[in-house]
């Protein structure tokens, strides 16, 4: 219950926040050059005449002034309406929730891996300080950190579908295969293993900075040192002591880049045809499909607020005085 | 001029070749039913249903469910399909359709004349891009029996063109369907119901279609296929890459990356081939903003035309294949327009085109800088971005500078054909079996502005006008061809637009595939008799 | 500053990250000496493989131009994203995040609000959306680069202030009576800058990457020899002529590397306590 009203409260706090974000983009699209008729238009292949021309703009909502058109969103909003997908023909709501779950999967994948891999090589690295492993994973950390991440993607499927063929070139899972049970969810997740690998590398090599940092700084404290001299096994203080305060900025970080991974799928998803958000938004923006996009910025914002507030919850549980202090 | 008028023979030899001549080797296979085509699709559609748009990128998917009143076949004539027969009256104001007996939706209903009127009244003239022109004076549609339809015209209707347009803008869709509903919203315009040998089965946004095989076909023992699937694979790399895989059998309309398609093309597990598409012809194209009064003059344009040197292009960024030197609006593959004589052409003359500059009063200035230009390419088309790339280069070896300026697809059509806010131009020009269809369109006046792929150019001619109107109403088949050849000098002549290249699209197919490619729309239509060697 | 030097020499990465840099800037200052040619203009076939002839070394992309002149040409326009792009954000970030911290309160309540509203919004998304509506001039990418680039500089400035506001030596300039402008410019940000100096590598790094990324999807200006650009062409002919795309690859590797091994090794440098690890 206390979590409930917590999170009533954190998303209160956001919704200032939400209201410049989504006016912001809606005014901002004003300005692009075209609508989405034109769009529409330059998918027909000409033709249409101006009677026809006309008669779209008036069924996609565009013939009246802006103001009205953003009061009218903001009124639907409210209603927790988010309109309709002029690509899609249907409701926004249906259209996002479609392509939820590709995005979901692709970032919490991802965040594992980076998560899991980071922290590993990172207490790997801090605990062999100037050694060879330590110069290995930090090298690595730096040029996974510098690769651009859809050139990566392209040569993954060169080598691994095109010439290895261990796993598919792209698309969510294998259709109509009518495969049911484990082998789809082993079917989809062979799916995944590029695109995981291919956003998750980037978190990756920071995660595994951050953690090497931050490791060395909590192993030069005061605890540590006294832990030592009591004569503890050093695996014991690293996995009870040094591990728990070391998480916490890469926790943080984590809160802090649920944003910039979301962006991130919108090359990945392109490159490896998977049906997300990412290249949803892409694909609004090109159409101008207003409705679409201001929807996507509505998930993807309640999505970032939604990760910080776990964040903010799972440091609560690390940090033993956050917890005191809440209680 | 020889040169093109042999390469025209050569190409319509090689067409007839191509479609009377389907792998002989092959031909005696006995066909195998069952199997699954997998087909790659590059662009999502906001509808499937080809009554309401006609564009490639519908009847990719709606062509295999829903029908046209007219086909084509092999040799590229009007072939019957849901009309068995047509006759025009002496005037060319009334055109009578017998439709096929016994032919049902996919819910089950009966096919009649009443939704070949409902479409055409409702879909055609109404709604559906270019039909709305073709179908302008259409009357009335009237409905003696049930398989009689009679297209009743306010002014001549030429039997040829409308024959040629309807496999393209002949679409059929059932009336019970959308009588009486608002018909852009109709659920049926992204789950289509037709007649077709495909039913739609299911569409899943951003990942595939999926249709099955139609039981009830009219076509006895059609279609051999169980099932067709398209993938929606937006990235051109990922598409070659699951082509590769096996993922895809057929890739149509140049999809796939230009070199991807050099390299399947030399693989044994593919074919590709520009078999299959000789009706969709496209130029490419270098428009000019007349407002610019540097572009007004004629002395300018020429020097422009004469500055590229098209057939380097060809050879080294595109490839013989599929691409030859353009030599006006109407491409040499519509033998029943191409003209016959030599027209007005601009061949690669660097010291002409400096001559042409330096008169029309241009003189190098800064770092040999005679004037700069804007140039939008449309961005669809790997050939169009290369060939940006080719006109800056190539203009700025005689000293005008070019600045690319980059929009995507509704930047480009409102720049261009709204906003006017450009120098050149660059984009295909699509033709589609008739001048009348969709070319005449870039050079006559009157256009509403924002109308894309329309002369939106600040140009009117008025012998070009006169030219155009009379042709479009003109019966007689022969008479009709010269005035389109008239067309053509007056459009090269003036240098209105440039038509610089003509291109065919590229399929890729697997070697699986038979009877693929046997008709001159082969990507539009149906594929009731495709099927899949194991 | 010699003990900075020093220790800034001690670490090996740090000095091979330098020396990158100072390459990539050497290739940036030759690019008109070496190729004084345009760089985007028509130098022979397209799609001659690196060596194939002895006038290309790094061979021609698809459109038939010198990728040797593109790569030096492109380190400046690399360099140049890097610098404008990141001085844009680190200045917003800094002119927000100093007077968010400072001053408290309100002000930092609603600047807070717009840089969450900023950091919620995927950062590329906005990019897309300003480079659609802007249009993809290399001037607009840039400022669109260092305007959704922001909010991280902002916060850590204003975390900075935070800390340092309440230090006994602003108290003493308040009691000088001291303007506001004067302790927030003179006083506190020379105090506060080390860190965020050292995160706009970050920022740089990230730029470049941003750049390639609009190239990849053909939303950057096709009238500059940038990296991106090149790589986008290139991904048409990925499979067989990858060098056109994996030649840029590797210098906007090597040029994202070489900053963030002078960040790093700036900060470590600057950092005392964490020395010698």
């Amino acid at each position: 219950m206390r979590i409930l009203s917590l999170a009533g409260r954190r998303l209160a706090a956001s919704l200032p926040s939400l209201l410049i974000i989504l006016i912001g983009v809606f005014l901002l699209l004003q300005l692009a050059p075209g609508d989405t008729v034109d769009a529409l238009l330059a998918q027909m292949g000409g033709g249409g005449d101006a009677a026809t021309t006309a008669e779209l703009r008036r069924f996609y909502g565009l013939d009246v002034s802006v103001p009205v058109q953003l009061g009218n969103y903001l009124w639907r909003l409210v209603r927790l309406d988010l309109g309709f997908s002029a690509i899609y023909g249907k409701p926004v709501s249906t259209v996002i929730l479609e392509r939820l779950p590709a995005t979901l999967l692709l970032m919490s994948a991802s965040l594992s891996f980076a998560f899991f891999f980071g922290l590993l090589f990172g207490v790997i690295a801090a605990r062999r300080v100037n050694g060879w492993q330590d110069s290995v994973i930090s090298t690595l950390g730096l040029l996974f950190y510098a690769t651009p991440s859809f050139w990566f993607g392209l040569m993954a499927i060169v080598l691994f579908s095109v010439h290895l063929q261990w796993l598919p070139a792209g698309g969510m899972e294998s259709i109509g295969e009518g495969f049911t049970g484990f082998t789809r969810v082993m079917d989809i997740a062979s799916h995944f293993v590029l695109p995981t690998l291919t956003l998750g590398l980037i978190f990756l090599a920071i995660y595994l900075r951050i953690m090497r940092a931050s490791m060395l700084e909590v192993l030069t404290l005061d605890f540590v040192r006294t832990a030592r001299a009591k004569g503890l096994d050093e695996t014991r203080i690293i996995t009870r002591h040094v591990l728990r305060n070391a998480m916490l900025p890469m926790v943080t970080l984590i809160g802090l880049q649920a944003g910039t991974m979301l962006g991130g799928s919108v090359v990945v998803e392109s490159v490896f045809s998977l049906p997300g958000l990412g290249r949803l938004a892409y694909e609004a923006v090109v159409q101008r499909d207003l409705n679409t996009l201001l929807g996507i910025v509505f998930i993807s914002a309640l999505l970032v607020i939604a990760v910080n507030f776990l964040v903010d919850l799972l440091y609560a549980r690390l940090d033993p005085r956050i917890a005191r202090e809440g209680s | 001029m020889e040169l093109t008028r042999r390469a025209a023979m050569l190409t319509s030899a090689a067409i007839a070749a191509s479609v009377n001549l389907p792998e002989a080797a092959l031909a005696q296979e006995t066909p195998r039913r069952g199997g699954v085509m997998t087909v790659h699709f590059a662009t999502e559609q906001r509808i499937l249903n080809p009554s309401l748009q006609a564009s490639t990128g519908v009847y990719i998917v709606g062509g295999k469910i829903q029908e046209p009143l007219v086909d084509l076949d092999a040799a590229g004539n009007p072939a019957p399909c849901l009309a068995e027969s047509w006759e025009s009256s002496a005037d060319g104001l009334t055109i009578t359709f017998k439709l096929r007996q016994g032919v049902t939706w996919h819910d089950g209903r009966p096919f009649t004349s009443a939704d070949v009127q409902f479409t055409a009244m409702e879909m055609w003239k109404k709604i559906l891009n270019y039909g709305t022109a073709v179908q302008l004076f259409l009357e009335a549609v009237e409905t003696p029996d049930a398989y009689t339809a009679v297209f009743k015209y306010s002014k001549p209707m030429p039997l040829g063109l409308l024959l040629r347009a309807l496999p393209d803008l002949g679409y059929v869709s059932p009336k019970h369907i959308y009588e009486g509903t608002d018909i852009r919203q109709n659920p049926a315009n992204t789950a289509p119901i037709g007649t077709g040998p495909f039913k739609f089965v299911q569409y899943e946004r951003g990942q595939f279609i999926i249709a099955e095989r139609n039981p009830n076909y009219w076509r006895p023992n059609l279609p051999y296929l169980d099932r067709v699937v398209w993938r929606v694979i937006s990235d051109r790399s990922a598409a070659a890459a699951q082509m590769e895989a096996g993922q895809i059998l057929y890739s149509p309309f140049s999809s796939l990356a230009l070199s991807d398609l050099a390299r399947l093309g030399r693989d044994p597990r593919f074919e590709v081939t520009t078999k299959g598409n000789e009706g969709n012809p496209r130029t490419n194209t270098l428009e000019f903003n007349f407002r610019n009064p540097i572009l007004a003059d004629i002395r300018v344009r020429k020097a422009l035309a004469h500055a590229i040197n098209i057939p380097f292009f060809i050879e080294n960024f595109l490839s013989p294949e599929y691409a030859k030197l353009g030599t006006g609006p109407i491409p040499s593959v519509s033998t029943d327009f191409y003209p016959t004589t030599p027209m007005p052409q601009y061949p690669y003359d660097k010291a002409a085109a400096i001559r042409l500059l330096t008169e029309a009063g241009h003189r190098p200035g800064a770092g040999g800088v005679r004037f700069t230009l804007r140039l939008t390419p449309a961005p669809w088309g790997e050939d169009i971005g290369l060939f940006s790339t080719f006109i800056q280069q190539s203009l700025g070896e005689v000293g005008i500078r070019v600045e690319i300026v980059r929009l995507d697809a509704a930047g480009f059509l409102r720049t261009v054909y709204n906003d006017w806010n450009f120098d050149l131009a660059t984009g295909w020009h699509q033709y589609r079996n008739d001048p009348a269809v969709s070319t005449t369109v870039w050079y006559r006046t009157g256009s509403p502005r924002g109308a894309p792929w329309t002369n939106q150019y600040g140009v009117a001619d008025a012998e070009m006008d006169a030219i155009i109107d009379s042709a479009a109403t003109e019966l007689d088949p022969v008479r009709r061809k010269a005035r389109y050849a008239d067309f053509v000098r007056r459009g090269n002549s003036e240098l209105l637009l440039w038509n610089p290249v003509e291109q065919l699209f590229l399929s890729a197919f697997s070697r699986k595939l038979r009877n693929h490619a046997n008709t001159p729309r082969w990507g539009s239509s149906s594929w009731h008799d495709l099927w899949i060697a194991p | 500053m010699k003990r900075f030097l020093r220790d800034y020499a001690r670490s090996p990465a740090a000095v091979v990250g330098l020396l990158l840099l100072i390459l990539v800037i050497g290739m940036a200052g030759t690019a008109d000496w070496f190729f004084p040619r345009d760089p985007l203009a028509l130098a022979g076939r397209p799609l001659q493989w690196p060596g194939a002839n002895p006038r290309f070394w790094l061979g021609t992309d698809n459109s038939g131009r010198d990728i040797a002149a593109q790569i030096f040409h492109g380190a400046r326009i690399a360099l140049l994203i890097g610098l404008v792009a990141t001085s844009i954000a680190v200045g917003i970030g800094i002119g927000i995040g100093a007077v968010a911290g400072y001053y408290g309160g309100i002000v930092d309540d609603v600047l807070m609000r717009v840089t969450e509203a900023f950091q919620t919004l995927p950062n590329f998304l906005l990019l897309l959306v300003l480079v659609s509506v802007f249009g993809s001039e290399m001037s607009t990418v840039v400022v669109a680069i260092g305007v959704v680039s922001w909010p991280a500089p902002a916060r850590l400035t204003r975390a900075e202030f935070l800390s340092l506001r309440s230090r006994e030596f602003v108290e003493a300039c308040r009691t000088l009576g001291m303007r506001d402008r004067q302790i927030i410019f003179r006083e506190i940000l020379p105090n506060a800058l080390p860190p965020v100096i050292v995160y706009a590598s970050v920022v740089m790094a990230v730029a470049i990457l941003l750049e390639s990324a609009l190239a990849f999807l053909r939303l950057s200006d096709p009238n500059v020899a940038s990296w991106g650009n090149l790589i986008g062409l290139g991904r048409d002919v990925l499979r067989v002529q990858w060098y056109v795309s994996a030649i840029p690859g590797v210098a906007i590797l090597l040029t994202v590397l070489a900053v963030s091994l002078v960040g790093q090794g700036l900060n470590d440098a600057l950092n005392p306590r964490l020395k010698g690890r």
